[in-house]
């Protein structure tokens, strides 16, 4: 019997260890989760902007800094009054398909996005846009009925790709085919197995991609993706688990990219409860959570205490911000105060979107108890916590928001009264309408600063959220591979630099 | 024998037809739909946005003409497409579909002649130390959770042996054989492990009752030397109750390979399903789930009629 | 006198040992599985039953400093990445475990009972048509659809409960039915239909007692496949919802620590195995007596 199961095992190490040919030419990446979907207009979730990054080309692009950077168009100016935006193409850029890029495309492309049947996923960012011009091939002309400048950054998403007129003309489905001017073209999807793409060979940026094929594969389990970085058998790999990131940190075969994430973890309270209407019940909650603790026991500590606004240039020193330190006096004081001995409420968490998220909520249940705050949990699957979230319908939720790479993207839809996600947020205050108007009409940052800071300085004071903290973004990858640049938006672009030596 | 399977047929029919209602309304129950799904918690759309894309999808209709729409459809072989890869549901679920059979069908194999191999030496030397074993080793594979199993292989593996078993590269195995096998042993193992517990149990007790009936006994007292009983006479009916038994179990199996391919990766029916779940895909759940519903009530049909095949005592009309 | 006292007393506990040992308790005490799994499950039964009292710690409050330690003196199956005591999570979800099993085999063993015997009972079309069901219910593989059941009516106690019964609903309706109609021919049911008994008396008074044994087993060894089903579905994100601790959940959540911390991944499985393993062992001993065909096979 023992004779057998040694048997077995060996049979099992001997088929497993049979080599796999490694070819120089192919760069495979592992992450845990798919695509959605192949129309780049439409996909919301993080996952698939990595995959659709590859397969299209946008007017500009952002750096690992966030900066906005030329990329389908080579430059672009604004008029005096900021009312006019004009774009000039790249010469000679084509699609996967061969046919050249025009103006005409761009024009396309955003009217499609601006369609309301289209339903885009980023169509509310671009309603400014009064009309598009397309003078010549080369030139794009946008045309404003209100002041933006902040709009540059949403055309470096991937929900602004540029698609091809002539594709859709000829009755091309965006959803079965890709057609985009990214570095790679798709050749073949397997859901839930791997994607693969070929090299573009039109691509508009001289000598890229320069590795010829690349391919995606799906592995939702990330200690077995980190196994396979281990063994060589995939080069690089997007992970989400800090636990699988501290495993690999510590392996030196490995090599880990890391940047700070500009997507935050955040305790919401609504405001719109009865429970939550009292500001000093908030003021109570925040000040009872230790953030460090939630970041501790949530994400292995893998991160940072977050003060409201994530972009760190405009965030503020979260010594100065209300009740940032746990104090369990003041916050029992604060619910006396308020007379209203027995809070409890319902903290509403998705079940894998952040992984941590479920820890989070019975951290700040275990934290609260101590109080006397009663806490319970609900764990929903994403889409289900979605529609709740929309709809405004939840006590309070430990929600994981993407916070983009301007401030103005992070808080306006949130903070502002006309925001599009007030619905979520329900609060908002004159001072605040102001500091974010100004916020938003000024270009140079050392002037929109304060502005961003006495916004932190309310939200924090007023607690509608509890703001905890940003993770990281990791990469990881073998050694042999060269020139990866980690972004804190998540963005992989600089895979088609990335070379083996 | 052939009225018989006819009539079986038949009835598969309200069967299959009752099941695709069910799963249809179960669909319709789960809270949050397609839409909702598809939109995240980083982007926002307005309500006129989500209606478009709900009526793009037919499901601002009443739930009596989704149904009939979709059925109407299925009946002239159209599933309908996913949401998410925009293919026709029946492509999905026949790409993905050889995998998870692959690994049932491995299994039963695996289990099957792993099990009645030992069962037959655990009978034959019964009471002996080896047969001793032999229970215990059942006892515990039939107590071993399948997800456990392979949670702790993947874990021995790739932590002690730096091998990793599942490289997301699954190929078919006819484009790769070694390369397809290398991915399904470990679950085959897992899934066939508690699967030969129970062949080894039924195989070892309806052989040792054959064996003391009364037609082994003449035989043995006509002078046939035990090993003559034992394989020229009793094995054959003692193999009666195994044949069922494995008949049963793949559906069983079946259910545990979707389990098996979450924990080692595996993309086969069981994935396509539980994504397609979670993304509320009603159009790939309910073609898989009617799918999966006619495999099972087809293989049920196969064993009873093997099992007549295997005893002539048997008839069908 | 008196000595026909003695006599008659000697006879009286000599009657009553051989009721004894003929008794299912005591039949069960010989047979050596049966009594390790009745050990087995005596103790978990314990455990679940009085978990509150038992734990060392608290299965829910948060350590932050005593996070992933090893097990040792204080903590025997090691801390979570909570810094929660991993023994006493494994009790608390002994309890958890244990009441779902119990719950859904009763609701499963009643309901099933009942349908299957009436079915049996009346024939025609209502027995037509609880069998179409039940063939229905049959055509799934059973985690597939305790799968789709759970996700449709979403997490907690009730509905995991509501999710294994229907999916064990047939095999309790089809064992009742058979034995019914075998027993509806008897001639002690002629017999009390004879003197005017109702349909209703009939069936629950003179033809289910006698067709308990079956169920007995099916409901003995219902046990295991509740336990293991519902450690499955929590494995998967239903069933028992966090912080209540539950078997599946720690092992799917201890997944990513397994390097880390491997005692996470082996206790809770462990535990499922040797729950498991005691239900099948009982199990096992309960249809072997109650099923004198099979009596004596030994396994």
């Amino acid at each position: 019997m023992k004779r057998m199961i040694v048997c077995i095992l060996l049979l099992v190490i001997l088929v497993a260890a049979a080599p796999v040919a490694a070819a120089g030419d192919t760069l495979v990446v592992a992450m845990a989760a798919d695509m959605t979907g192949l129309d780049p207009h439409l996909q919301t979730a993080f996952t698939s902007h990595k995959v659709l990054e590859m397969m299209h080309g946008k007017l500009v692009e952002v750096d690992e800094e966030m900066n906005v950077q030329p990329s389908m168009a080579e430059s672009w100016e604004w008029s005096e009054d900021g009312m006019e935006l004009t774009f000039h193409l790249r010469e000679g850029m084509t699609f996967h398909n061969g046919t050249p890029v025009t103006a005409a495309d761009v024009k396309f492309s955003f009217e499609r996005i601006l369609d309301e049947a289209t339903a885009a996923a980023a169509r509310s960012k671009f309603t400014s846009i009064a009309s598009i011009e397309a003078p010549d091939d080369l030139t794009a002309v946008f045309k404003f009925a209100e002041k933006n400048v902040a709009i540059l950054v949403d055309m470096s998403s991937n929900n602004a790709a540029i698609l091809s007129k002539d594709f859709f003309d000829n009755g091309g489905d965006p959803n079965v085919e890709s057609v985009g001017a990214g570095p790679y073209k798709l050749v073949n999807w397997e859901p839930d197995n791997k994607i693969e793409f070929t090299a573009h060979e039109g691509y508009f940026i001289e000598g890229m991609p320069k590795i010829k094929n690349l391919e995606y594969r799906i592995i939702p389990a990330e200690d077995s993706i980190l196994a396979g970085v281990r063994t060589g058998e995939i080069d690089f790999a997007i992970i989400n688990e800090p636990a699988t990131a501290m495993i690999a940190s510590a392996d030196p075969s490995v090599v880990v990219a890391t940047a700070p994430s500009l997507s935050y973890h955040v305790l919401q309270l609504n405001p719109g409860r009865d429970v939550f209407k009292d500001v000093r019940v908030r003021q109570a909650i925040a000040c009872a959570i230790d953030r460090q603790e939630v970041l501790d026991v949530a994400a292995l500590g893998e991160g940072q205490v977050t003060p409201p606004v994530v972009q760190p240039y405009y965030g503020a020193d979260i010594d100065s911000l209300f009740c940032y330190q746990k104090d369990i006096e003041k916050a029992k004081a604060l619910l006396a105060e308020a007379g209203n001995p027995e809070v409890s409420f319902t903290i509403m968490a998705a079940a894998d979107e952040p992984p941590t998220a479920v820890a989070e909520a019975q951290n700040i249940q275990d934290q609260l108890a101590e109080i006397g705050v009663k806490v319970d949990i609900e764990i929903l699957e994403l889409g289900v916590y979605v529609e709740r979230w929309l709809a405004g319908d939840f006590d309070s939720c430990a929600a994981w928001n993407g916070g983009g790479s301007d401030p103005n993207g992070t808080f306006w839809r949130y903070w502002h009264s006309t925001g599009n996600l007030q619905k979520v947020s329900i609060f908002n205050t004159p001072e605040l309408d102001e500091l974010l108007v100004q916020g938003r009409s000024l270009t140079d940052p050392a002037e929109r600063r304060p502005y961003y800071i006495e916004a932190q300085e309310i939200l924090a004071e007023n607690a509608p959220w509890v703001w905890l903290y940003v993770g990281y973004e990791y990469r990881v990858m073998v050694p042999s591979l060269k020139g990866f640049i980690p972004t804190p938006d998540g963005s992989v672009w600089s895979l088609r630099q990335v070379y083996f030596e | 024998m052939q009225k018989y399977i006819l009539k079986r047929l038949l009835i598969m029919i309200p069967t299959l037809l009752g099941i695709s209602i069910v799963i249809f309304l179960i669909m319709r129950a789960i809270p949050g739909d397609t839409i909702s799904a598809m939109i995240g918690t980083q982007y926002q759309l307005t309500e006129a946005q989500a209606e478009s894309l709900r009526a793009y999808y037919g499901l601002d209709k009443p739930l009596i003409t989704q149904y009939f729409n979709w059925i109407g459809n299925a009946l002239q072989g159209n599933f309908g497409y996913s949401v998410r890869t925009g293919q026709p549901v029946m492509s999905e679920i026949l790409s993905r579909f050889p995998l998870t059979m692959e690994i049932t069908i491995l299994s039963i194999l695996l289990g099957t002649i792993f099990g009645v191999t030992v069962g037959i030496l655990a009978a034959v030397y019964r009471g002996s130390f080896f047969d001793a074993i032999i229970r215990i080793f059942a006892m515990i594979g039939l107590a071993t959770p399948s997800f456990w199993l392979g949670t702790m292989i993947i874990y021995v593996l790739s932590v002690h042996f730096k091998i990793m078993l599942n490289a997301g590269n699954y190929v078919a195995f006819s484009v790769d054989p070694i390369g397809n096998l290398k991915q399904v042993i470990s679950p085959v193992l897992c899934m066939a492990f508690s699967f030969s517990a129970s062949v080894m149990r039924t195989t070892r007790s309806s052989l040792l009752e054959e064996i003391n009936k009364e037609y082994a006994q003449t035989a043995r007292a006509k002078g046939l030397r035990e090993r003559l009983v034992i394989f020229g006479h009793a094995l054959r009916n003692a193999l009666i109750p195994v044949i069922t038994l494995v008949g049963y179990q793949v559906g069983y199996l079946f259910g545990g390979v979707v389990i098996i391919e979450q924990v080692f990766a595996l993309p086969g029916l069981g994935r396509l399903l539980l994504n397609g779940i979670s993304q509320r895909d009603y159009a790939l759940v309910q073609g898989s789930i009617v799918f999966i519903a006619f495999i099972f009530v087809l293989v049920n049909l196969i064993t009873d009629i093997a099992y007549g095949l295997a005893d002539p005592r048997i008839r069908y009309d | 006198m008196t000595e026909i006292t003695a006599i008659s007393q000697i006879d009286r506990n000599a009657q009553r040992k051989r009721n004894f040992q003929y008794s299912l308790f005591g039949r069960l005490l010989r047979n050596p599985g049966g009594i390790i799994g009745g050990l087995i499950i005596l103790v978990f039964a314990i455990i679940g039953l009085f978990s509150d009292q038992l734990m060392p710690y608290s299965p829910i409050k948060n350590y932050p400093k005593e996070r992933l330690q090893a097990p040792s003196v204080e903590h025997p199956a090691g801390t979570d990445e909570m810094g929660r005591d991993v023994l006493s999570r494994l009790m608390k979800g002994a309890s958890n475990s244990m009441a779902i099993a119990f719950t859904s085999v009763a609701f499963a063993g009643i309901f099933g009972t009942i349908l299957g015997a009436i079915a049996g009972y009346a024939g025609g079309w209502f027995d037509n048509l609880i069998m179409r069901l039940m063939d229905m219910i049959f055509s799934f593989p059973t985690m597939l659809l305790a799968l789709a059941i759970a996700t449709a009516l979403g997490t907690g106690f009730l509905n995991t409960v509501i999710a294994i019964s229907i999916v064990y609903l047939p095999i309790f309706s089809r064992t009742a039915r058979g034995t019914v109609l075998q027993l509806r021919e008897f001639e002690y049911v002629d017999a009390a239909r004879c003197i005017g008994a109702e349909d209703a008396r009939i069936l629950f008074r003179h033809i289910l007692p006698n067709a308990l044994a079956p169920l007995i087993v099916q409901v003995s060894l219902g046990f295991s496949w509740a336990i293991l089903t519902e450690s499955s579905l929590s494995y998967l994100g239903l069933g028992t919802q966090p912080p209540n601790p539950s078997w599946g959940s720690m092992l799917s959540q201890a997944r990513v620590m397994m390097e880390l911390a491997p005692w996470l991944v082996i206790g809770p499985g462990v535990t499922i195995m040797v729950a498991v393993l005691g239900f099948n062992l009982l199990g096992d001993a309960v249809r072997d007596l109650m099923d004198p065909r099979l009596r004596s096979k030994g396994l």
